[in-house]
């Protein structure tokens, strides 16, 4: 009797925890599935009360999203984005190594002034950003956008890579040393290829973050380096918002993020988790 | 020929000095031990043979070469490390061919080397795992592998062992003495277990406060230990150790103390001072049962059976002795509270000087 009851309870358990977890899938889902929908909607039919579920599908938002500028605020936003992201990894990864590996005077110091730099808010540097890079002559240049992000990809590279190399232990790469290597090459050819996961969570959230800035595009750029958020907000007009447009727009905006996560979701999952080395 | 020689070797770390003006050499084939408990100094001076400490002072010397400041690669050593420090990104053939890929070669010729030293060590079917999909004594194989695939000169090993458990302890530790004279290859091996180092030495070095107390082979520094460290670090259970005065009795020395009195032999040099200590290792005290007239009456406190053999700690007067015993070669088999007579085998005894801890006989 007993034992009937504890499995019952066991089973009412798993159904409560699979129900929570739909529940939040869903709440986190829905506004993704919404835009898709939607994406694929007529104007008319995004406009229907109730909604429809069930509509006859069409591309033409798709087909006029890639003949208006979008196409060249995507790319635009895509080099940008993967840039940085080298570029933050790059230097993040030789320099999370340095703190790392090397005592330096004031080495604790200098790494609270970088993750500083991360939770500037953007806000506070808009005006700064933006005299500076005028007076570069880099206003609407994606070299500006290029070096703005990197100031906070790269502190958040140094900061989550510094965690990951701190977790190798130092004797392998003294067995690299004595197995005849240089510094150099005990970096690349051991450190950096543990801390792959580390790399990969990296990665993705300066891509994110990249893709996502709004505010710094929209104070640097002008028309010629327009990235796809400031492209998208600018759809909404003051004579309307073509809510089908935004809709396949951010739809195609959302794919390399989701492609790129489920190419390497294993990495990431690790990543995320630490615990590579035991 | 690879013969090792360190010169007044010396390093600090901060405050602390680790290592303390040591000299030692290792000839050409021989494997060295270094003994002696954690902070001794013994890992630090290994570390500074292979380069990764820098040493504060004096000179390192391989195949009569000066290697003091050459860069960890360049010194032509292997090294097994005490967590074999084994990539975990490699798998085992990537591991072995990774110290072969720093040297100019032929890919033919270090697939070939890969296959030597695998059959070597009989990893010949690991070669496509990963570590983590080995076992402890397997991981040590793979570590011994990748320090030996480059044919180094010298051989350096830290606790190679402490991390084998103890069933397989002894079959490693003979494998890699087997390995170790079939190769002929001169190696420093540095442990805290004093039976390890019996069984694996050509030459001890007993270490200690960052200086090296004594050095020889396994058999001297059991029999004529340098001092007390060395005494009552080697042997185990280990040495006791009896407080005793100088007197003498007619022409011949005797040692007393309360509750002991031993007469030495006449040839014994005579500038010894009055007070001493006498070190008897345990395995070099008798017990009998009880006589009336008897001088030496303890009484048992523990036995630990160990084996075919028993650990008495006895109480006699307000010392402890330990003594090493076979129940079958006394004829009885003591018990706690037991009355025991004992006895020494005056040939079996060290004398110890009780203000430097040297040993005077």
């Amino acid at each position: 009797m007993a034992i009937r009851a504890i499995r019952w309870m066991d089973g009412l358990k798993r159904a409560g925890i699979i129900l929570l977890a739909t529940a939040a899938a869903a709440f986190f889902f829905l506004p993704l599935l919404w835009i898709v929908i939607s994406s694929f909607k007529t104007q008319l039919d995004l406009f229907a009360i109730p909604p429809k579920w069930v509509f006859q599908p069409t591309l033409a938002n798709y087909i006029n999203v890639l003949r208006s500028d979008f196409r060249a605020q995507f790319v635009n936003s895509m080099v940008v984005a993967l840039a940085s992201t080298f570029f933050s990894l790059l230097l993040g990864s030789m320099t999370a190594y340095g703190f790392s590996r090397y005592s330096l005077r004031g080495s604790s110091f200098i790494q609270f002034w970088i993750l500083s730099l991360r939770f500037l808010p953007a806000v506070a540097v808009m005006v700064p950003f933006f005299l500076v890079f005028n007076s570069l002559r880099l206003r609407d240049t994606l070299l500006a956008l290029f070096l703005a992000y990197n100031v906070f990809n790269i502190s958040f590279a140094i900061w989550v890579l510094k965690a990951f190399f701190d977790e190798i232990p130092l004797e392998l790469e003294e067995a690299a040393m004595l197995d005849g290597y240089s510094p150099l090459q005990v970096f690349l050819r051991v450190s950096l290829p543990l801390v792959r996961p580390g790399l990969v969570t990296t990665a993705i959230f300066c891509m994110i973050q990249s893709l996502n800035e709004f505010l710094l595009a929209l104070a640097l750029t002008v028309r010629a380096a327009e990235t796809a958020p400031v492209g998208l907000a600018k759809l909404q007009t003051f004579l309307g918002t073509d809510w089908g447009r935004i809709s396949a727009a951010g739809t195609l905006f959302m794919l390399p993020v989701v492609l790129f996560t489920i190419l390497v979701r294993n990495e990431l999952v690790r990543g995320m988790s630490f615990g590579r080395m035991k | 020929m690879a013969r090792l020689v360190l010169e007044h070797l010396d390093c600090w770390y901060g405050r602390i000095h680790a290592v303390d003006h040591i000299d030692l050499t290792v000839e050409d084939g021989e494997l060295c031990v270094l003994l002696g408990p954690s902070g001794s100094g013994k890992t630090t001076t290994l570390r500074m043979i292979a380069g990764l400490v820098r040493p504060t002072g004096g000179e390192i010397y391989l195949d009569g070469q000066r290697i003091t400041h050459l860069y960890p690669g360049q010194r032509g050593i292997g090294m097994v490390f005490q967590s074999y420090a084994l990539y975990p990104h490699m798998t085992v053939r990537e591991q072995l061919l990774f110290p072969l890929q720093a040297l100019p070669m032929k890919p033919s010729e270090r697939e070939q080397r890969v296959q030597e030293v695998a059959n070597l060590l009989h990893i010949g079917d690991l070669l496509e795992r990963y570590p983590s999909q080995l076992s402890a004594g397997q991981r040590q194989r793979v570590a011994l592998g990748r320090a030996l695939v480059k044919r180094p000169a010298l051989l350096l090993l830290d606790e190679p062992l402490s991390n084998v458990d103890a069933m397989l302890r002894e079959e490693v530790r003979a494998n890699l003495r087997r390995l170790q004279q079939e190769l002929r290859i001169t190696a420093v091996h540095v442990t805290h277990d004093q039976i390890e180092a019996q069984a694996l030495a050509d030459k001890i070095a007993v270490m200690h406060q960052g200086r090296i107390q004594q050095v020889g082979n396994p058999q001297d520094i059991y029999r004529y230990p340098a001092n007390m460290f060395v005494a009552g670090f080697i042997g185990t259970p280990s040495m006791n150790f009896i407080e005793v005065e100088l007197t003498s009795d007619g022409d011949a020395p005797v040692l007393r103390n309360k509750w002991l009195t031993i007469t030495l032999s006449r040839n014994l040099k005579k500038d010894l001072p009055p007070r001493l200590i006498l070190g008897v290792r345990p395995e070099h005290l008798r017990v009998h049962p009880p006589h009336e007239g008897d001088e030496m009456i303890a009484e048992v406190v523990v036995v630990e059976p160990q084996g075919h053999e028993l650990i008495l700690h006895v109480r006699i007067h307000t010392h402890l002795l330990r003594i090493r015993t076979d129940p079958r070669g006394i004829g009885f088999r003591p018990h706690p509270g037991d009355r025991v007579s004992i006895s020494f085998d005056s040939q079996n005894i060290h004398l110890f000087d009780r203000y430097t801890q040297q040993r005077i006989a």
